[in-house]
This record gives C-alpha cells, sequence and structure tokens, in this order.
C-alpha cells in the first residue's frame, strides 16, 4: 500500500511553505534523491504553492517496511527544505494505507485545496505524475493510484457542481464585468488608486481588457503601475473625464471620504450617453458613494458585497463537496478492493505452479513410459490439455480467492490454501511474476 | 395538418422547458441550452411545414389573414432567433423567444384560416404592407424579449446577486445592443406598414370603432418605437428606460394582433 508525508496550507504557515518553493529543475532533484532511496519502491513528488508532498510506495508490505518509507521521505523533505526534521516534523501530516489513497484522491479532486473546487491542482498532480514517468519511479501500482485520482477528479467536476461559482475577490470582479460586458477585450478598466490591491486588480482584469487605465493621487505612481500593464496614467485631478470613457472601474485609494460621489457620476453619464458603467470597490473606507449604485445602468460592487460573493461561492460548493466526498469513498473502497487482490495473487500463483507442475509431471512420465510412441505434436496436443485442464480446475477457487481478497478476508483463505496444498509463503513466490500479474488492467490504460 | 401544428406546439413547449431548465437549474447545465436552441429550431421548422401544407390545401396565400399572419410572425422571429443569437450572444433570450413562438402558433390556430382582417382588394400593396408588418413585428418580438432580459439582469445586479439567473442570461450589455438593433432594423419595416395601411384604410376599411383603435393603436406603436430610436440617440436612453420603452411598444403591437385576432372570430368561418 502507499504511503503520503507532506505538508500543505492546512498544516504549515506561508513563510514554512515558501522553504519548499522550488525552483525550475527542483520536482527532478527531489525525485533523484528520493529514486536513490532503498525504502521507497515508487514514488512521486507534488509542488504546488499550498502543498508539497511525496506520495510514496514502501519496498515491502510489513508495518516496519512503512515506518522506514516514512522516515526515508521525512529526512529527504527535511534535506529539500533546508531544516532539521525535529522542526519539519510539527507541520507534517503522515498518511498510509486507505488514509493515503483518500487523501491523493481528496487533493487531486479539490477537495483539500484551499480555495473549495479550483480546477489547478488536477493540472498540478498531473504535472507531478508525469515528472515521475520521466524520471522512472513509478510503476504499476502507485500509477494506477494516481490514475484513480484522475478519473475521481473528473468524477467530481461532471457529477457535483464543485467547481461552480467565483471564489476570490478578483475573480469575483472579473465575473461582475463579464455579467455587464461579456468580454472585456473592448472595453477600457480604470484604476483609481495605485497600490497593491489595484495592482492585483489589474492583474485579473487587465488580461482581456482593451486599455488599462490608472488614475491616482501621485501620478508618479500611476504612471509606473500603468507602465507596467502597458496602460497610461492620469492625474487624480482629471477623473471625471477619465470616468467618461472607462467601463469597468476599480476604486482603492486610501481616501477617508468618497473620492466617487453620486453628481459626480450623474455628470458622467450625461457624458457617456447612458453608457453602462460598473465599480468594483475595492478600498476600506469605501471610495464610492453607495447611492451612486441607484443611477441607471451604473453598478457599484464594494467589498462586502464582494466578499458576499466569495462566500456564496464557497458555501455552494462546501454543498457540494458532500457528494463530492460520496464519490472518493466509493472509489477508495474500489481501489482497496484491488489493491488487496494484489494480497492473494501470491497464493494463486503458487496454487497454479503447483496444480500445473504436477500435472506436467504425471504427463511426462507417462510419456517417457507407455506413451513413448506419440509424436510431438500429439505431445503439444497434450501439454495444451494440461494448460486447459488447469485453468478449469482453479477457475473457480481464483475467482472466489479474489471475490474474498476484495471483502478482506484474502489473507485467512490464502493462509489456508498455503496450509492445505503445502504453497510457498508469500515473500518466497517470484516477485517477478506478481510484477507480471499486476501490469495496468483495460480500464487504467482507458485513463491514460 | 393539425398535427403538425401539435408537433410544432410540442417542441416549442419543450424548447420554452429546456431554456428554463438552463435558467434556473443547479449545476452544469449547458447543454439545456444547445437542446433549447435545437428545440426552437425543430420548433420553427415543422411550423412552417404546416404553414406551407395548409395554405397548399386550403387554397389561401399565407400572408394573407391573421390566421396565418400569427403563424408567420412565430416561425419568423425563431428564425431570426436562431440567425442572430451567436452574433449578439444571446442565446439565453430563447427562454423568451420561446413561449412567445408557442402563443403566436395557438392565436393562429384559434383564428379562423379564411379571416381576412385585410379585405379582399387586389393591389399590390398588400403584400408589402403585410409582409413589412409581419416581418417588422418579428424583430419586435426579439426585441421585446431583449428587453426582457435586460430588465431581469438589471434588477438582480441592482439587488447584488450575481450568480443564479443572471449568470445564465446574456451579459446586460449584450441585451441592451440587441435590443436596439432588433428595433433599428424593425421600425423601418414598421414604417413601411404603417404608410402603406394608411394607404390601405383609406380605401377600403369601413371606419368602424375597432378599424380606428386598431390604427391608433398601430400609430402608437410607430410613435413609441420612434421615441425610444430618437430618445437613445438624443438623449443617451439606454438600458432600463429603452427596455421599457421598448416593452411598451411591444404591447401596443400585440394589442393591433389581437383586434385583427378577434375581429376575425365574428367573420363566417370557410
Amino acid at each position: 500500500m502507499i504511503v503520503v508525508v507532506g505538508l500543505s496550507h492546512r498544516t504549515a504557515p506561508v513563510e514554512v511553505r515558501e522553504r519548499f518553493a522550488g525552483e525550475a529543475g527542483a520536482v527532478e532533484i527531489m525525485l533523484g534523491k528520493l529514486r536513490g532511496r532503498a525504502e521507497l519502491d515508487e514514488v512521486m513528488f507534488l509542488s504546488t504553492c499550498n502543498r508539497v508532498e511525496v506520495v510514496a510506495r514502501p519496498k515491502g508490505n510489513a508495518d516496519a517496511d512503512r515506518a522506514r518509507a516514512l522516515k526515508a521521505v521525512r529526512e529527504v523533505l527535511a534535506e529539500h527544505g533546508a531544516v532539521s526534521e525535529a522542526d519539519l516534523k510539527p507541520v507534517l501530516y503522515e498518511k498510509e494505507g486507505e488514509e493515503a489513497v483518500r487523501h491523493v484522491y481528496r487533493v487531486t479532486s479539490s477537495l483539500d485545496s484551499m480555495v473549495l473546487g479550483e480546477p489547478q491542482i488536477l493540472g498540478q498532480v498531473k504535472d507531478a505524475y508525469d515528472a515521475a514517468v520521466a524520471a522512472g519511479t513509478l510503476r504499476s501500482f502507485l500509477a494506477r493510484c494516481v490514475h484513480r485520482a484522475f478519473s475521481v477528479a473528473k468524477r467530481v467536476r461532471s457529477e457535483t457542481a464543485l467547481g461552480a461559482g467565483t471564489v476570490s475577490i478578483s475573480s469575483v470582479a472579473v465575473e461582475l464585468s463579464k455579467r455587464v460586458f461579456g468580454e472585456l477585450n473592448d472595453r477600457v478598466v480604470l484604476l483609481v488608486g495605485a497600490g497593491e490591491m489595484a495592482e492585483a486588480a489589474a492583474k485579473s482584469l487587465g488580461k482581456g481588457a482593451r486599455e488599462i487605465r490608472v488614475c491616482n493621487r501621485s501620478f508618479e505612481r500611476a504612471a509606473t503601475l500603468a507602465q507596467r500593464f502597458g496602460g497610461a496614467a492620469a492625474p487624480l485631478s482629471a477623473l471625471e473625464a477619465e470616468l467618461a470613457t472607462a467601463d469597468v472601474v476599480v476604486t482603492s485609494t486610501a481616501s477617508q471620504t468618497f473620492v466617487v460621489t453620486r453628481p459626480l457620476v450623474k455628470r458622467v453619464m450625461r457624458a457617456r450617453r447612458g453608457r453602462a458603467l460598473l465599480f468594483v470597490d475595492i478600498a476600506v473606507p469605501r471610495n464610492v458613494e453607495p447611492d451612486v449604485h441607484r443611477i441607471d445602468n451604473v453598478y457599484v460592487f464594494d467589498i462586502d458585497d464582494l466578499e458576499q460573493q466569495v462566500a456564496t461561492g464557497q458555501d455552494a460548493r462546501r454543498a457540494e463537496a458532500t457528494a463530492a466526498e460520496k464519490i472518493v469513498e466509493q472509489e477508495v473502497l474500489q481501489f482497496l478492493a484491488w489493491a488487496r487482490g494484489l494480497d492473494v495473487q501470491p497464493a494463486i500463483l503458487a496454487l497454479r505452479a503447483k496444480t500445473r507442475g504436477v500435472l506436467v509431471a504425471e504427463v511426462e512420465r507417462t510419456l517417457q513410459g507407455r506413451l513413448k510412441h506419440l509424436t510431438e505434436g500429439d505431445r503439444a496436443a497434450l501439454m495444451q490439455l494440461v494448460d486447459s485442464a488447469t485453468n478449469k480446475l482453479l477457475h473457480a477457487p481464483t475467482t472466489r480467492l479474489r471475490r474474498a481478497a476484495g471483502d478482506g478476508d484474502g489473507q485467512t483463505l490464502a493462509a489456508t490454501l498455503q496450509e492445505l496444498f503445502e504453497l510457498p509463503t508469500m515473500h518466497e513466490v517470484d516477485e517477478s511474476d506478481e510484477e507480471k500479474d499486476d501490469a495496468p488492467d483495460d480500464d487504467e490504460r482507458a485513463v491514460q | 395538418m393539425n398535427a403538425l401544428l401539435l408537433l410544432a406546439a410540442a417542441t416549442y413547449s419543450a424548447a420554452a422547458v429546456a431554456f428554463l431548465v438552463h435558467l434556473t437549474g443547479r449545476g452544469p447545465n449547458r447543454p439545456y441550452l444547445r437542446f433549447g436552441v435545437w428545440l426552437l429550431g425543430a420548433g420553427a421548422a415543422l411550423h412552417a411545414t404546416q404553414i406551407v401544407v395548409s395554405s397548399l390545401v386550403l387554397d389561401i396565400c399565407p400572408i394573407k389573414g391573421i390566421h396565418f399572419a400569427l403563424s408567420v410572425v412565430s416561425v419568423l422571429a425563431c428564425v431570426a432567433y436562431l440567425v442572430m443569437r451567436a452574433k449578439f450572444r444571446i442565446d439565453a433570450v430563447g427562454v423568451i423567444v420561446a413561449p412567445l413562438a408557442l402563443t403566436f402558433l395557438v392565436g393562429s390556430a384559434a383564428a379562423h384560416a379564411d379571416a381576412s382582417g385585410v379585405g379582399s382588394l387586389k393591389s399590390a400593396v398588400l403584400p408589402v404592407h403585410v409582409l413589412a408588418n409581419l416581418v417588422g413585428e418579428a424583430l419586435f418580438v426579439l426585441a421585446f424579449a431583449a428587453a426582457v432580459g435586460y430588465l431581469i439582469a438589471d434588477k438582480q445586479l441592482k439587488k447584488k446577486h450575481v450568480g443564479g439567473v443572471v449568470a445564465r442570461l446574456p451579459p446586460l450589455d449584450a441585451l441592451d445592443r440587441a435590443e436596439h438593433a432588433f428595433l433599428l432594423a424593425g421600425f423601418p419595416m414598421l414604417t413601411v406598414g404603417i404608410i402603406t395601411g394608411a394607404f390601405w384604410a383609406e380605401r377600403v376599411e369601413s371606419g368602424s370603432a375597432v378599424d380606428v383603435a386598431r390604427s391608433l393603436f398601430g400609430y402608437a406603436t410607430w410613435a413609441l418605437f420612434a421615441a425610444v430610436l430618437l430618445l437613445r440617440a438624443g438623449r443617451g436612453w439606454r438600458g432600463k428606460r429603452a427596455a421599457y420603452g421598448t416593452i411598451a411598444g411591444f404591447a401596443f403591437a400585440v394589442v393591433v394582433l389581437v383586434i385583427y385576432l378577434v375581429r376575425s372570430f365574428g367573420e363566417p368561418h370557410a
């Protein structure tokens, strides 16, 4: 089974997380270090701005094997973040087996994200998977687990509305603009104020806008910000003229009084010949007089309105998260059933080998005695008969054993088989046989 | 024939339901919008087939009489919607177009197939008058739909509701532009209809109270739409004011049609 060791926005503050924020090539370096650890059989490394974690399959299934694997990952992570293991441990989470599978599914489906339902995490996990494949640190078991996680995320997206609605101030501002104007590519965005908030708004709103203009008390600051976004600057004294040509206005000045008043906007609307005007007021205290919202074709959304929209989006997503968690649970159970089926695989292989071995030995003894006159063709036909008999004989016990494994009774039945038929124990079975059998099945290939 | 009409009515109804589910349902339901557009197209095709078949069977020109006129308006409005929806990105106003198309169809079914309403005078002015009015009426259906959509979206935004219905309606500005464009295209048609109608009235109408009321409402429709367009161009009356003006103008136009329809009930059946 797999283990997960990592830290995220839930366990570590940004000051800690940023220590792990890797530069270009950091993922490959980490994968190289993890691959060098003998305690780990398969490994994937996920690094985002909110999360750094290692998903690994220990070498061996015993508790001691898992403990050694966890320790190995902790050591590599501590080295990566240039912190001591003791300092790192309080902010780390460690998950094993069923809990680890559930964690991978939840992370990939954005159920563990800071912004519930955000779509980027799926792409980030896919990138992590691709990097692990390229580094040769994934094999069939972990690959299947991650592939199933992609399918779970797709199910969550299509069967729930977890990704619907907008959930950040910037995205709400963009959504508002779209409600009023549709696409922004023929619109002018005016920033009143040139602080950090204006810059953040410019990043999201400015992407699609035809033009960005910045109006600020300090013209120099306005010019600097405008230059960064390829726009034009104007002094605050030119606000009325700027409002007459703008479509979306983002206000974020530190003014203690209203910068945009109702009489001003009334005059502006006459100059605009009634064209719609949207104010996104992210300043505290507010820059736009609330009564401005009552003017025809003028819409004002202040910080409270925006935060309410963010909260509404999050509430709606939380409601959908319950349905998404159910999907995750179903899929975790399915994966565990498949994984438990692997536990009885050695017993099945041993039983088949023993049965076939006995039959082949008997046939060969007879072929050397009474049937030695048979031709090569007849001998080959007899061997085919042996294979066919083995398959038919063992079909029912194999099926039942796999089913029992899925129900959690596989170990007991496998032990009984080993006892009854004097089969070799799990550790004695050639591991290569196991690998051959646990190759990705059709379902997995379909996902690929 | 009746089967075709019933089928068209059922398809319009299904389209209206699909649009409504798109607007009010939860979760990712964009397929309902596409489904609604397809159903509206299918309904219009069935309705058009019914008009052609009926007019051949009854040997009546499809633009003659209120019976077919209402049907033709319905089909033309649907066709105009299907053609223009992508340009103006107003797919969701199908939620208003589909029930209107159904209403016109039902009104058409209620009227007598041979009800003239336009007299029996043979004249080259007749087809021009009727066609101009029908095309104009169809464009006003779309202007009305866009205006209603605008008022809904505006009300939601003024209440600071950003999700739900308003998120699935076209953007406010698109609705305003579409409403203006349809009005602008329909107004010359209405003007031609009014001029030819005045010529017509002088020659054939009886001067009864009904005829006078119909003419008055016709002129009032023209005056209202003219005012909406002029005030928009001259005084910048956009958005809500233009939407209310458009809705009022459309209501007057509907009154004219209703007068034709009511008058058809008093005429002898074929």
